[in-house]
């Protein structure tokens, strides 16, 4: 019983009260902004250096799908035009949105439609499907589970059944040897349900885009609801993108 | 023993191996797993040219890496199998036959690695059944009940009994060494963190190490000791993340939430250190990206301060509840000969009384001059398997520490020379799960032209296999749990 005591007491009061504004390490790499200012001539360093291919030039924006948030054309470019800040608010409910061009200071998605806030809005249970993913994203996604993040007090929560499931929630880039498995395990969810992409992998293939071993028809014949970037997202990105889109405070 | 002998990150060329005929080098290979020499690859020397091939045994006691040569004719890829008297080269001669097309003639079990269902010639695979009165088959997954990697399992039960289980993966598998082959320097680096996302450290240092020696690099001490710092702080995470799930396996929550806090206070450390979580983007060829500033070591001596007095309450908690050690102890056993039968490493090794950490026995980096001195279990038992992590992880803490103290100032990046063409290298890490074999070679060129990696999980999942046999199928969790495995890594 001492024990259980002590134990409880060191425990302390370890939560993140305040998900919405909690504040990142200063190396965090979150969301890129863009300075405005022309490049010098041909200079192409950013693309050159890009291991995703996600920056596109004249002028310079990023493909937060297919960015791996590696600081290399923060470190390439001879201008400093890129700069990665701490924001990780960086979740979005369309493909589109995730291009972050010189406009861009913050993005966040879109309310859900009324019907699926009526219907989720208190409870959503998500099934996760790992497709080939690294487990960097599976331990931040259980990481939403911990005592610090507890995303059970959104009424939020992972299921172990398909059948119990509002959602799937897609980690990795679909390898071919699982492409199976994902149709079956999505066919078991009722409708309606969302789909959300958890990181560059499911979002775009990143680094594994060009494998022959991946198989991504599944995300061709189904609508995405929300897209989640990062390698790993941090799990407050993920929390937040689910307070935003489900329009909870 | 006509063979190549080398060390850790020692760079050979070529040309210095001979390749044998199939008698001799089935010869060679045989003396030296019956000198005791543990497997650590099998597969040939270039994708283009399958029949020849290389076999690599790594000898602990004397820290030396054998290679050993073996050329075939082109139509007449095959040899006799060396798994009937060595088992532990089983799964070797199971993947150069799905890969290349290789016979390994009377193979007790020839399996699918990676392949689903498929053996050598396209052959749809049968798993092993047991046949009889009251037997049944549980088959479980590709898709697991939490959030975890997918992997499929087949028990061969007797009522509650487990008799036999196989386990079948290979649905993570995502050509990683294929892409390595086509891949630029910068995209190398990000794939080797994405080869497994809880081992980013180990399997980065082991892919950095590898090409530095290609280069012929000479990296600072100051590097060596911050890649050292942060392999110690990934393995202190993931051992926490694996005692908290054992705990939350018997149904122990106070204990799981309390390892889980503290994990969040070392992974933090390394956010602090590099950005990331989990390590990423804190390796560059010929150094570090970020350095360690007074400022961030004494954040990570605090956390790690923190660590050190409450995970000995929490361990105290977890190891004096009967209800825990009656779950723990004598399940999921694995003895010694088996162990060092089908060669176990790492912590799953060092439980079974096997003296093998890779820090110690084919030292790298820093651990050539500040030794780690891990801790020996004997029982190989659920218990040891939980009890050497919180060792572990007070022996991290105390690394650590030291390290700090004694940092010297120096560059945290040099300029990586070019790659040596026709040249070899392997490149061993102990990563938290064990050891990490990182094996490159070069072409004429000096391009990659064969990039292979050994998970530890690539060995240790058939040690599952033998610490489920005559184990209840209800204590499935608990044992897969402890020997906290990688489906990506062993995937690929």
């Amino acid at each position: 019983m001492i024990h259980a005591i002590k134990v409880r007491v060191l425990q302390g009061d370890p939560i993140i009260h305040d998900v919405r504004n909690a504040s990142l390490p200063k190396l965090y790499r979150g969301l890129p902004v863009i300075e405005k200012k022309d490049c010098t001539d041909s200079c192409k360093k950013c693309a050159d250096v890009c291991p995703t291919n996600a920056i596109k030039l004249n002028p310079v924006k990023i493909d937060l799908g297919l960015c791996v948030f590696c600081p290399l054309c923060e470190e390439a470019c001879p201008e400093k035009i890129i700069h990665f800040t701490n924001n990780y608010h960086t979740a979005v409910d369309s493909r589109e949105k995730l291009l972050v061009t010189q406009e861009t200071k913050i993005i966040s998605p879109e309310k859900a439609s009324k019907k699926i806030r009526d219907y989720f809005g208190k409870s959503l249970k998500l099934r996760q499907i790992s497709a080939g993913g690294c487990n960097g994203c599976e331990l931040e996604l259980n990481a939403l589970s911990n005592v610090n993040f507890d995303m059970g007090r959104f009424g939020i929560e992972f299921v172990s059944s398909p059948r119990h499931a509002d959602g799937v929630v897609i980690t990795g880039p679909i390898t071919k040897n699982m492409s199976q498995a994902i149709d079956i395990c999505y066919e078991a969810i009722p409708n309606p349900n969302v789909i959300i992409l958890f990181g560059a992998c499911a979002i775009s293939g990143g680094i594994f885009q060009n494998s022959k071993e991946i198989q991504r028809k599944f995300l061709e014949e189904n609508k995405i609801d929300l897209f989640i970037p990062g390698c790993p997202p941090h799990p407050l990105t993920f929390i937040n993108a689910l307070l935003d889109w489900l329009d909870k405070k | 023993m006509i063979s190549l002998q080398v060390q850790n990150n020692e760079p050979f060329s070529i040309d210095e191996i001979s390749f044998l005929n199939r008698n001799d080098f089935q010869a060679t290979v045989f003396e030296g797993l019956t000198s005791g020499y543990r497997m650590i690859g099998l597969f040939p020397i270039n994708k283009l040219h399958p029949h020849k091939i290389i076999s690599i045994l790594a000898d602990s006691d004397t820290s030396l890496v054998y290679l050993i040569g073996g050329e075939f004719p082109k139509d007449k890829l095959e040899f006799d199998s060396f798994a009937n008297q060595f088992p532990q080269t089983n799964y070797f001669e199971c993947e150069l036959s799905e890969n290349f097309g290789f016979n390994p003639i009377n193979h007790p079990w020839l399996r699918p690695v990676r392949k689903q269902n498929i053996v050598l010639g396209n052959k749809p695979y049968q798993f092993y059944k047991l046949e009889g009165d009251e037997v049944h088959e549980v088959a479980v997954g590709p898709i697991h009940a939490g959030v975890i990697e997918p992997g499929h399992f087949r028990f061969q039960c007797h009522g509650e009994l487990v008799y036999h289980l196989e386990i079948n993966l290979g649905y993570q598998h995502r050509g990683v060494e294929s892409l390595m082959l086509n891949s630029n320097a910068q995209q190398r680096i990000i794939i080797s963190e994405s080869i497994a996302g809880d081992s980013v450290v180990a399997h980065t240092y082991a892919h950095c190490n590898a090409i530095e020696s290609l280069s012929n690099t000479q990296i600072s001490l100051r590097v060596q000791m911050i890649r050292s710092i942060a392999e110690e702080l990934e393995r202190i995470a993931m051992h926490l993340s694996g005692l908290g799930g054992i705990a939350n396996d018997i149904g122990f929550s106070i204990v799981s939430a309390s390892y889980g806090r503290l994990r969040t206070i070392i992974i933090n450390s390394l956010a602090a250190l590099c950005g990331s979580r989990f390590g990423r983007g804190l390796f560059v060829y010929g150094g570090v990206r970020f350095d360690l500033t007074d400022e961030i070591i004494k954040q990570i001596k605090n956390n790690l301060e923190t660590v050190k007095k409450d995970i000995a309450s929490i361990n105290e908690y977890l190891f004096s509840s009967t209800g825990a050690l009656i779950r723990f102890e004598q399940t999921g056993t694995v003895t010694n000969d088996f162990a060092s039968e089908i060669g176990l490493v790492g912590f799953a090794a060092r439980v079974c009384g096997i003296e093998l950490d890779t820090r110690i026995n084919f030292p790298y980096g820093v651990y050539r001059y500040f030794p780690v001195f891990p801790t020996i279990l004997q029982t190989g038992d659920v218990f040891a398997r939980t009890h050497l992590r919180t060792f572990e992880i007070d022996e991290s803490i105390r690394f650590i520490s030291e390290q700090f103290d004694s940092i010297p100032k120096g560059d945290i990046q040099v300029k990586m020379s070019s790659i040596t063409a026709n040249t070899g290298v392997i490149s061993i890490v102990e990563g938290w799960r064990g050891e990490v074999v990182h094996v490159a070679i070069t072409d004429n060129n000096g391009k990659i032209s064969q990039y292979k990696i050994k998970d530890p999980s690539f060995t240790n999942w058939y040690g599952l296999n033998l610490a489920l046999r005559e184990t209840a199928i209800s204590d499935f969790p608990l044992c897969n749990k402890s020997f906290d495995l990688s489906y990506s890594g062993h995937d690929l």
